[in-house]
């Protein structure tokens, strides 16, 4: 897994394992792609693995976006991940989209 | 420096966990209506599994899944963990540990078979243990606010997601005990700079609404309790309960604005609301947040550990051994020179030696609990095996002690403890004929003594037969018939190899191997063993060990023309050897404050050259109960010694356990003080038996 030359070059698109046996290797990769670009769009289609570590990174993530002033955007959650999300409490659509900037179908 | 194999990282925090689990069901055995003790071997059980799953030990999470399962009845509280229970537990647990540390010795059919008598024993229906039992809430007095249910604040030790624990899991399970609206809390999530991305920083409040028991909370969390911070609060006075705001993932997805709408008619509990006080009418109905975690534990894991190969401690240890070595050589050339800043440096680099020495064995200093646990199956089993019930009783069990002893210690102990129940504990029917408990006890305890750590292995038992001890001694040839000997002098005849007194060959003893064994092996360590029995009261067993074996304080002396060292933790006094002392040539015994103390000539000894001092010092060493003088010409002072091995060619040479390099780059020889008093010993035997004659 590495950035998708398919997409847009800040576009990264997380693997299928995001659990804690994997975490390590999407935090460097996530780190990787904030030192080199502005702005960051995280593709979450393919994750069929995640958990607490996930989420956790994730908000991370936006957060470190958000105060830095550099754009951060999740797309596509797969629904093994918004599964994870329901069970740690991120129950509604209204909810995740509070912590986790999302890009929406079309938008 | 090389990364440790995570699978290896496992194997080791199971071998922990094992000795928990066994510590626990053994206990069990001891105490069945213990609560705590089922819960604490459920989580060793539950951390195993979980871990198991994670570094891909799927046989030892499967297995253990169905251990867990079987034993539920038990931490249920519906049955009594019986000895027969705890057996196949115990059976359990070693199949797992096989799964873990050599899956190739295991097969299927064995952990199906221990699978099946667990399943068997605990779907007997036995009485349930009366502590277990589930108590009925107290009934509501008229006018008091029915419970309505709790609000719960989850809040996890950092490294919990590495045991293999899953905070989303047990969310799950407590939604199962009523409607939950779970709130995530993300102040906690650092950013990326900061971030451990296997850390756990999310926290959670739940609020839980059934008027469940706090029991079943608490089973929720038992087996992660020690490693987070679990608040509880009731919630009082609902009107509607609302719909379930949490649900599992079989169920519908919950609407955004189910999820997002406050419960305006439940009132929280006070304890809930920390930045708005409260009513004081409504303190007082407050009950406290229950908070679960001793601050003592909460202190313990605030003391950061590293996990280090026992390899590179021992490599360690050999460097500074060599530091100590060219430290001495350094010290001797300063003092020898005239440079005062050289010197100022010597005594600074010998300051630092002096700290590091000690720094580096204080990190091999393990306690010796962690090997009293493993003595307590062993007196389990054979207390079952011989039909004998017998109490294991420990103390001492934070008394540090070098690694490398506590290794050379275990089979030693295995020996006397065998002894101690094969031989020392009498059957039921003899104790209760002699007015005894029908449980024999063996307390097993060590003690920190000066420079020496001293463990006992006591029992209750008989004692030893010293008549008999005797009889086999004569009849082996071993002292002469009807020749004066005290009890204390027989009882030593037991460490004799070949000597036994069992009348009868079990698999456990009576080979008469063993007790020479253990002597050897605590020698070789530079201890001392001593014995002790009273009739019909029981045996006790004295080991009396040094520190360490790396590096110990000697005393540097001169004989002739050869230097030696003597462990100072075996000098007791340094005395002139007098000219009245001298003249007593011949019966080599040395009158110290009016008690005689026979006294060895090391020039004798060593056959050491040239003229002796004019005056001649004894060092009075001692062994036990047992003291000896040894003869040298001069007594040089303290010596930080550093232990080398003999080489095989020197393996004979019994008086000396070892070498030393001294500062001026010469080599000096230990002296084997257990082998000089027993030489010592056998001497005034021999006087006696010619005075006798």
């Amino acid at each position: 897994m590495a950035l998708n030359p398919t997409e847009p070059k800040w576009s990264l698109r997380l693997p299928a394992d995001c659990s804690i046996a994997a975490i390590r290797n999407v935090y460097d990769l996530i780190r990787e792609a904030f030192g080199r670009q502005d702005r960051l769009e995280i593709d979450c289609s393919s994750v069929d693995k995640a958990d607490v570590t996930s989420i956790q990174l994730l908000l991370s993530t936006a957060k470190t976006g958000a105060a830095q002033g550099r754009p951060v955007v999740l797309t596509s959650f797969s629904q093994s991940l918004r599964n994870t999300l329901r069970r740690a409490g991120f129950a509604s659509e209204a909810m995740i989209d509070q912590h986790f900037p999302q890009k929406k179908d079309g938008t | 420096m090389s990364a440790m194999d995570p699978t290896e990282v496992f194997r080791q925090e199971a071998s922990e966990l094992f000795e928990v689990l066994e510590g626990a069901l053994l206990d069990l055995g001891q105490r069945p209506d213990d609560r705590e003790l089922v819960d604490s071997a459920f989580r060793a059980l539950h951390t195993i599994k979980g871990s198991g799953a994670m570094f891909g030990f799927d046989k030892v999470a499967s297995f253990t899944h169905e251990f867990e399962t079987a034993f539920d009845r038990v931490r249920k509280g519906e049955i009594k963990p019986t000895q027969e229970l705890i057996s196949v537990a115990l059976a359990a647990k070693d199949y797992i540990r096989a799964l873990i540390e050599e899956p190739q010795t295991t097969d299927d059919i064995i952990g199906e078979g221990i699978l099946d008598d667990l399943k068997r024993f605990v779907s007997s229906d036995q009485p349930a243990s009366p502590v277990a039992e589930i108590t009925e809430a107290p009934s509501l007095a008229p006018g008091e606010r029915k419970q309505a249910g709790w609000h719960l604040h989850l809040e996890f030790e950092s490294h919990i997601l590495r045991n293999g624990s899953n905070p989303l899991d047990l969310l799950e399970d407590l939604c199962k005990l009523g409607p939950c609206f779970v709130v995530p809390i993300t102040d906690g999530v650092p950013f990326l700079d900061e971030m451990e991305p296997e850390d756990c920083y999310l926290k959670w409040d739940v609020k839980l609404h059934a008027a469940c028991d706090k029991d079943a909370i608490d089973d929720v969390f038992m087996f992660v309790q020690d490693e987070m911070k679990l608040t509880l609060s009731p919630l009082e006075h609902v009107e509607a309960p609302p719909a379930p705001l949490f649900q599992l993932l079989d169920e519908e997805p919950v609407p955004a604005a189910m999820v997002e709408m406050p419960a305006p008619a439940v009132e929280v509990a006070p304890a809930l609301v920390v930045e708005e006080p409260a009513p004081k009418s409504e303190i007082k109905r407050e009950a406290p947040p229950v908070v679960r975690r001793e601050e003592a534990k909460r202190e313990e894991r605030g003391i950061a550990t590293v996990r280090v190969q026992a390899e590179r401690l021992d490599e360690l240890m050999d460097r500074v051994g060599e530091l100590v070595i060219a430290q001495a050589r350094l010290t001797q050339l300063a003092s020898a020179g005239s440079d005062l800043s050289i010197k100022m440096i010597a005594e600074e680099i010998e300051r630092l030696a002096s700290s590091l020495r000690d720094t580096t064995m204080g990190a091999r200093m393990v306690p010796i609990g962690s090997l009293f646990g493993r003595f307590r199956r062993l007196v389990h089993d054979l207390s079952r095996d011989l039909s004998k019930p017998v109490e294991f009783v420990t103390s001492g069990e934070d008394t540090e002690l070098d690694k490398t002893m506590i290794e050379c210690l275990a089979d030693p102990l295995v020996h006397l403890i065998r002894n101690a129940i094969d031989h020392g504990i009498e059957d039921s029917a003899t104790r209760a004929a002699n007015g005894k408990t029908e449980q024999g006890r063996i307390e097993l305890a060590a003690v920190h003594s000066g420079a020496q750590v001293l463990v006992t292995v006591k029992d209750n038992g008989g004692g030893l037969n010293t008549a008999r001890i005797r009889a086999k001694a004569e009849e082996q040839g071993l002292i002469a018939a009807g020749a004066a000997h005290s009890d204390h002098e027989v009882h030593q005849f037991l460490f004799h190899p070949g000597f036994s007194t069992a009348q009868t060959i079990s698999a456990l003893s009576g080979r008469g191997v063993g007790m020479d064994v253990v002597k050897r092996t605590i020698e070789n360590m530079r201890g001392s063993i001593d014995l002790s029995t009273q009739p019909g009261q029981g045996t006790t067993v004295t080991l009396r060990l040094p520190l360490t074996l790396a590096i110990i304080e000697g005393l540097l002396i001169r004989v002739g023309e050869g230097r030696y060292i003597i462990p100072l933790s075996a000098v007791e006094e340094c005395v002139e050897l007098t000219a009245e002392d001298e003249r007593s040539r011949g019966r080599n015994f040395l009158n110290v404050r009016g008690n005689l103390v026979p006294f060895l000539r090391l020039r004798e000894l060593m056959t050491a050259s040239g003229r002796p001092d004019k005056h001649q010092k004894t060092i009075i060493i001692s062994t036990g109960e047992t003291r000896v003088g040894l003869v040298a010409d001069q007594i040089i002072g303290n010596h930080q010694t550093v232990i080398k091995s003999l080489s095989k060619l020197h393996s004979d040479v019994t008086i000396f356990s070892g070498a030393t390099i001294l500062g001026d780059g010469t080599a000096a020889l230990i002296l084997d003080v257990a082998q000089l008093v027993a030489m010592a010993q056998s001497k005034v035997e021999k006087h006696h038996i010619s005075e006798a004659a």
